[in-house]
């Protein structure tokens, strides 16, 4: 797994949409909608977004009379959406960084990796 | 001049950039947790709920007392009626399931998931026939009633917790899964990156 921050994703909607989708094989675009709490709009225009990004396959039918919308993830969605997550979990695990206090400054405790000084 | 030194201290070049364009690591967690919320809205939206083993439970005794009646009214209408509500829940719950949103149920669940689901229907009716079939050999008056008020017992024991195994299962097998992250961060220390085994 190629750890890769996806921009795209990563804009809270529609991460929160991938998110979904990559737990699901199909989901109906109604429990999208009551999940997300969206408007049918605001989530159209979402999985328009990742459908051209080719993150998205949507696929429109009927049941009976009724028109019914379904997503899925597509193979790249699914590959970019494992590697948005590898990515994420890499920034969590990284160490922080401590920027050490200027001379005089503190007691210079704590400063795990302050370079040595020069007295 | 100072920052520069420190920088190129502490980081290399590459996570320098990555800092420029990636968020910090308060926001990397919570977009991880965040995934995990919504992964587990779905995988809740397929489980079966708490209230399905107790209508399972109440019909299951229902059948049992009507068989003890020996009463052909009763037996004719009782049984039916309880299959009835049995069967059409089960596949009313599946079918609307199947109709909102769909898993991999096969990559999710596994072998373990469909010995857990297997295990529950012989435990119930392994428990309920066995109560029933001993008590009647020891002459009980109503061992239908009891043999099923046991497989019921065990059904609303049982059920939820299988129903809890498999959201476990489920979610530590889902795409892009990051169950590592929470028991590492819940422990205090986030510092290895390598990912742990399935839970």
């Amino acid at each position: 797994m190629t750890a890769r921050f996806d921009e795209l994703i990563h804009a809270p909607t529609r991460l929160a949409i991938v998110s979904l989708l990559a737990a699901a094989q199909w989901a109906d675009f109604k429990f999208l909608r009551d999940e997300l709490s969206l408007s049918d709009s605001a989530l159209s225009k979402q999985l328009s977004t990742l459908e051209a990004a080719g993150y998205v396959h949507i696929r429109k039918g009927f049941v009976g009379k009724r028109p019914r919308t379904s997503a899925r993830l597509t193979t790249a969605g699914r590959r970019a959406f494992e590697g948005h997550v590898a990515a994420l979990q890499k920034l969590v695990a990284r160490p922080m960084l401590i920027v050490p206090e200027p001379a005089g400054r503190g007691s210079g405790q704590g400063d795990r990796g302050t370079p040595p000084r020069a007295d | 001049m100072i920052l520069s030194y420190q920088a190129s201290t502490f980081l290399d070049r590459e996570e320098q950039d990555v800092n420029d364009s990636k968020p910090a690591s308060t926001d990397a967690a919570g977009a991880l947790a965040e995934i995990q919320r919504r992964q587990a809205q779905v995988i809740d939206a397929v489980l079966v709920p708490g209230w399905y083993w107790w209508v399972v439970a109440v019909a299951m005794v229902a059948i049992g007392a009507a068989a003890d009646t020996k009463r052909p009214v009763v037996l004719a209408v009782a049984i039916p009626v309880a299959v009835l509500v049995i069967a059409g829940l089960t596949v009313g719950m599946i079918v609307g399931a199947y109709r909102r949103v769909q898993v991999h149920s096969r990559t999710l669940l596994g072998g373990r998931g469909a010995i857990a689901i297997v295990g529950l229907d012989w435990l119930v009716v392994g428990v309920g026939l066995g109560t029933a079939f001993g008590l009647r050999a020891a002459g009980s008056r109503i061992p239908g009633t009891i043999g099923t008020t046991a497989g019921a017992v065990v059904l609303v024991i049982a059920g939820p917790a299988v129903m809890r195994y498999l959201r476990g299962l489920m979610l530590s097998q889902r795409a892009g899964g990051t169950a590592w992250s929470w028991r590492r961060q819940s422990a205090g220390s986030i510092s290895d990156p390598e990912p742990g085994p399935a839970e």
